[in-house]
């Protein structure tokens, strides 16, 4: 049997994350979600060898320790892991941040509003997307 | 030599007459009392001496007697024909004739050696008399003191009666080494005067010894004064300048004394009356014996004097004054050691007169320039030229002054007694105007008399007769007045100046010396005491001082410039991250409000309502932090300035806002086509959108009825220019930035704002209406607006008053000097 393809959400927010949990519940296609607190256990994560690479890295912008910006840098800087993709999930619209990431390689950029339901709604249609109609990089399973 | 009484007469009284003497040498004794004119008296060449003495005129190659006074067969013993034409030596005997002969020489060769040899012993005798020998009249026994002086290649022997006994030899100098001393530890100018007369007196025993200051204009006053106590006091009297002609101060620039032995002495005249070689007069400017002019005499008669003695006293080779000593007890005996004495003092006090003043005006300054350092330390110290006249000190304390004004920020700050403002906005006008206050390296002008050179002030010439001015900047109107008050403080004139000399003397039609000496107290007006140099200088320092004060201020200043803006970047930098931050824990506070609602079966409708508005506040914080992010970035964007078509912008901005104006009648005017201006279109597009969003919002009206249009340059200058007249001016804050820019404005017929509250709408988040009036919002929306303009260097006003609407207007200039710089960004 296949393994669920596997999310990584890089968040220190536990209210955040777990809105996040729910909207995994809530798509269509099952999916195993993996999360860190930091841009640093995220490396981690990803580095490890052996491991399958994930299907989606959703990447919040301001965690402590490394934060998103420098994490996402180093993903699509590092060979193995530049075709992850990876979303930002973000509080910020600043225009900066938007350029920062799409330069860095970041594969959208998405805000996250205060208000609970859209929060959710805007969570479940972005990984919708992503694990249902995404026609994911052939690489991905391969390397193992 | 015999010219009939009669002609002299007829001659004076011609409309044009020639002197008496037309044609011939003058003779005091026989013309003096046909001066029209002091002014034309041959004072110098009187041809006569004083009667108590005898003077020889000798031929230098051989001693020969040329001339001789009349008087010689009475003081000498031998009448002037058994003298003319003979050699010295048969009057004198060979000894005092080859003492003089030896003097003769080496002052010649001292003539000669000037500037080799220094240190001299003998004396230069060219138009100096020096004491020769003593000569024994043979007739009548008694000791008389020979002097000797060469003028115009004559030698001049004079013999007085030497008034000491016949072996004693008095030291001149050990007779004033002592006011020598005294003299040299002045201090001050009214200190030396007044040693110098005690001193004068002491050693001369003269009833009276004064010194006289001549004035810039030439009228002189008794500025120290000894006397004997019985006589009146003429301290402080003024005395016009016809009373010392310009012959006789001419006379005191050349010589140091003037000896008058007896007012009624008489006269004897040279015989021959001149030269028999050169035909020429006797100059006798340097002679003892010189016989004084009838004027004088009589101007002495009329004070009831009797003998005088006046020395100059010289100040850089101009005449300062004199010591001038009155006798009232009949004939005066000052012999030549005595009068040699005399001389000393005066050159003594005219070597020590700078001096003297120098250690008054040191004194002055250091007070001076202790006050104004006071004055800079405390206007450095408080920041301000204000603080010159907060005081104590204040600019008035430093210089001798009656009040004083500055002129900064654009106004007057006084103190003491000045002009009105009005009165010195026209007086600074005028001043700047000057070319004295355009000099680079001395920008300062200062009268006591400033009605002569500005009429306008005769009518605050009380307070303000004397103006000292400087100009701390050239660029700007900055200026610095002292004033000094009207001296109507009175002249006491020793006599009336004004009823001299049209009155017809006792010898006829001529001018007579003033005969009363009462006294007259006359107002001078429009005048003040006059500024002296020390003061001008301490002026022209202070100005200086104040002018590093400025600099180290502007350096300041930009030093507290760079702060503000690194501090603001700071505070924008800290806006973005806290709201930011904030977010996240506002979102899982509205999440949990969410959840606990939704699964709230068993609550109470209480209770359900809290929930309601824990999730309502949450949404609420969350636009307020979006206004906050936003406003911290307006400040920290870049301006991208550009030709925009202002009518555009507001078409965008009105469909912005269209989902505002709801099912509410509402009627947007532009009056006119817009204009076009340079600005950033984001930036405009903004400021147009808040405007008309507030204007929409804060409306109670049937219809709301906008109106966005603009003002042209000169329709802002004219408007200005009305405004400055009315009273309107300054509680309509239209700013002066404005003038000769566009205007743009968007006018509603809105609620309108308190006039109490105009300042607030601009704050942040200041609200001045309840939270969820008039459809909620933030407050930001004019803050930002604010921000929005002054980025670009504008500024944004307002006309409003309740239930009648708002006006907003704002410009961006139309260069993009102004703009502040670009803050850092600092991404959170």
């Amino acid at each position: 049997m296949m393994p669920l393809p596997e999310i990584i959400l890089v968040e220190d927010s536990d209210e955040d994350a777990d809105t996040v949990q729910q909207a995994v519940q809530r798509c269509s296609t099952p999916a195993r979600l993996c999360r860190v607190q930091s841009g640093d256990a995220c490396l981690v994560l990803l580095q490890q060898a052996q491991r399958e690479l994930p299907a989606l890295v959703l990447m919040d912008l301001n965690t402590h320790g490394m934060d998103g910006r420098e994490t996402l840098r180093l993903i699509k800087s590092d060979p193995r892991l530049a075709t992850v993709p990876v979303v930002v999930i973000s509080t910020s619209a600043n225009p900066r941040d938007l350029e920062h990431c799409y330069r860095a390689g970041a594969n959208a950029y998405h805000l996250k509003p205060v208000r609970y339901t859209e929060h959710l709604e805007a969570m479940v249609a972005v990984l919708g997307y992503w694990l249902d109609r995404v026609v994911a990089h052939p690489g991905r399973g391969v390397q193992s | 030599m015999n010219t009939s009484s009669t002609s002299v007469a007829s001659d004076a009284s011609s409309v044009a007459p020639q002197p008496a003497w037309h044609g011939q040498a003058y003779s005091t004794k026989r013309f003096g009392i046909s001066i029209t004119d002091c002014d034309s008296e041959p004072v110098q060449t009187p041809g006569c001496v004083q009667a108590h003495g005898a003077l020889l005129v000798l031929r230098a190659a051989d001693l020969t007697i040329a001339q001789v006074s009349e008087n010689s067969a009475a003081v000498l013993g031998t009448a002037p024909a058994a003298l003319l034409g003979r050699p010295l030596q048969e009057l004198v005997g060979p000894g005092n004739a080859a003492r003089l002969q030896a003097m003769l020489q080496q002052s010649v060769q001292q003539a000669v050696q000037q500037g080799v040899k220094q240190g001299a012993q003998a004396p230069d005798i060219e138009r100096n008399p020096s004491y020769v020998f003593t000569h024994t009249a043979l007739h009548t026994g008694l000791a008389l003191d020979a002097s000797v002086h060469t003028v115009e290649g004559v030698v001049v022997l004079e013999f007085e009666a030497t008034g000491r006994g016949d072996s004693e030899q008095r030291d001149f100098y050990a007779l004033i080494r002592r006011s020598v001393a005294q003299l040299q530890r002045a201090t001050t100018l009214s200190a030396l005067g007044d040693i110098a007369c005690a001193e004068v007196r002491a050693l001369t025993g003269l009833d009276r010894v004064m010194v006289y200051r001549f004035h810039d204009d030439g009228h002189g006053e008794v500025f120290c004064e000894s006397r004997r106590d019985d006589l009146p006091s003429w301290l402080g009297l003024h005395y016009p300048a016809q009373d010392i002609p310009e012959p006789a101060r001419e006379v005191f620039r050349q010589t140091w004394i003037r000896p008058l032995r007896d007012v009624d002495g008489g006269l004897a005249e040279l015989l021959p009356l001149t030269h028999p070689d050169s035909g020429r007069p006797l100059r006798m400017t340097h002679c003892a014996l010189r016989a004084p002019s009838v004027m004088y005499t009589e101007y002495l008669r009329n004070m009831r004097v009797t003998a005088s003695l006046t020395l100059s006293i010289r100040r850089d080779d101009k005449l300062w004054g004199l010591i001038a000593g009155h006798h009232y007890s009949g004939p005066f005996d000052m012999p030549y050691d005595l009068r040699a004495a005399c001389e000393l003092l005066a050159q003594i006090v005219s070597l020590q007169h700078a001096a003297a003043e120098e250690r008054e005006h040191a004194a002055y300054r250091q007070r001076i320039d202790s006050v104004q350092q006071q004055l800079v330390t405390q206007a450095a110290h408080e920041g301000g030229l204000a603080a010159l006249l907060d005081g104590p000190p204040t600019l008035l304390d430093g210089l001798d002054t009656g009040g004083t004004a500055l002129y900064h920020r654009d106004r007057w700050w006084c103190a003491g007694s000045t002009p009105s403002e009005k009165e010195l906005d026209a007086l600074g006008d005028w001043l700047t105007a000057r070319p004295e206050m355009q000099l680079r390296d001395r920008p300062l002008f200062a009268t006591d008399q400033l009605s002569v050179h500005y009429p306008p002030g005769q009518a605050f010439a009380s307070v303000a007769s004397g103006l000292l001015a400087i100009a701390l900047s050239r660029s700007a109107k900055n200026l610095v007045l002292w004033f000094r008050p009207e001296t109507t403080q009175t002249v006491r004139w020793g006599g009336n100046p004004h009823d001299k000399p049209t009155v017809v003397g006792p010898h006829g039609a001529r001018l007579t010396p003033r005969a009363s000496f009462e006294l007259f107290i006359e107002s001078v007006r429009g005048r003040s005491k006059p500024w002296l140099a020390v003061e001008l200088e301490a002026a022209m320092r202070f100005r200086m001082l104040m002018m590093e004060l400025i600099v180290a201020r502007a350096d300041q200043l930009a030093g507290l410039n760079a702060d503000l803006a690194r501090s603001n970047d700071e505070l924008d930098a800290f806006a973005y991250v806290a709201s930011h931050d904030l977010k996240e824990p506002l979102r899982g506070i509205h999440k949990y409000a969410h959840q606990l609602a939704e699964n709230a079966g068993q609550l109470g409708e209480a209770d359900l309502q809290r929930l309601a508005g824990l999730t309502r506040l949450t949404l609420r914080m969350d636009t307020l932090l979006d206004s906050l992010l936003h406003f911290s970035r307006v400040g920290r964007a870049e301006l991208l300035l550009e030709d925009c078509d202002v009518g555009e912008v507001v078409e965008e901005a009105l469909d912005m806002v269209a989902a505002r104006r709801g099912d509410k009648p509402t009627h947007i005017e532009v009056p006119r086509p817009l204009p076009h201006v340079r600005a950033d279109r984001v930036r405009l597009r903004e400021i147009y959108t808040n405007l008309l969003s507030n204007a929409l919002k804060y409306n109670q009206q049937a219809s709301t009825n906008i109106e966005i249009g603009w003002l042209a340059p000169h329709e802002v200058a004219a408007r200005h220019a009305y405004t400055a007249n009315t009273a309107q001016a300054k509680t309509r804050g239209w700013p002066s930035a404005a003038n000769a820019q566009t205007v743009l404005y968007v006018r509603d017929n809105g609620i309108g704002i308190e006039p109490r509250h105009i300042d607030q709408v601009f704050k942040m988040f200041r609200r001045l209406h309840g939270r969820d009036d008039y459809g909620g919002g933030t407050g930001a929306g004019l803050t930002i607006v604010r921000k929005l303009v002054e980025r670009g260097g504008g500024e944004v006003w307002i006309e409003s008053a309740p239930g009648q609407g708002s006006c907003f207007y704002f410009f961006l200039p139309a260069e993009d000097k102004p703009l502040s710089p670009p803050q850092a960004e600092n991404t959170p």
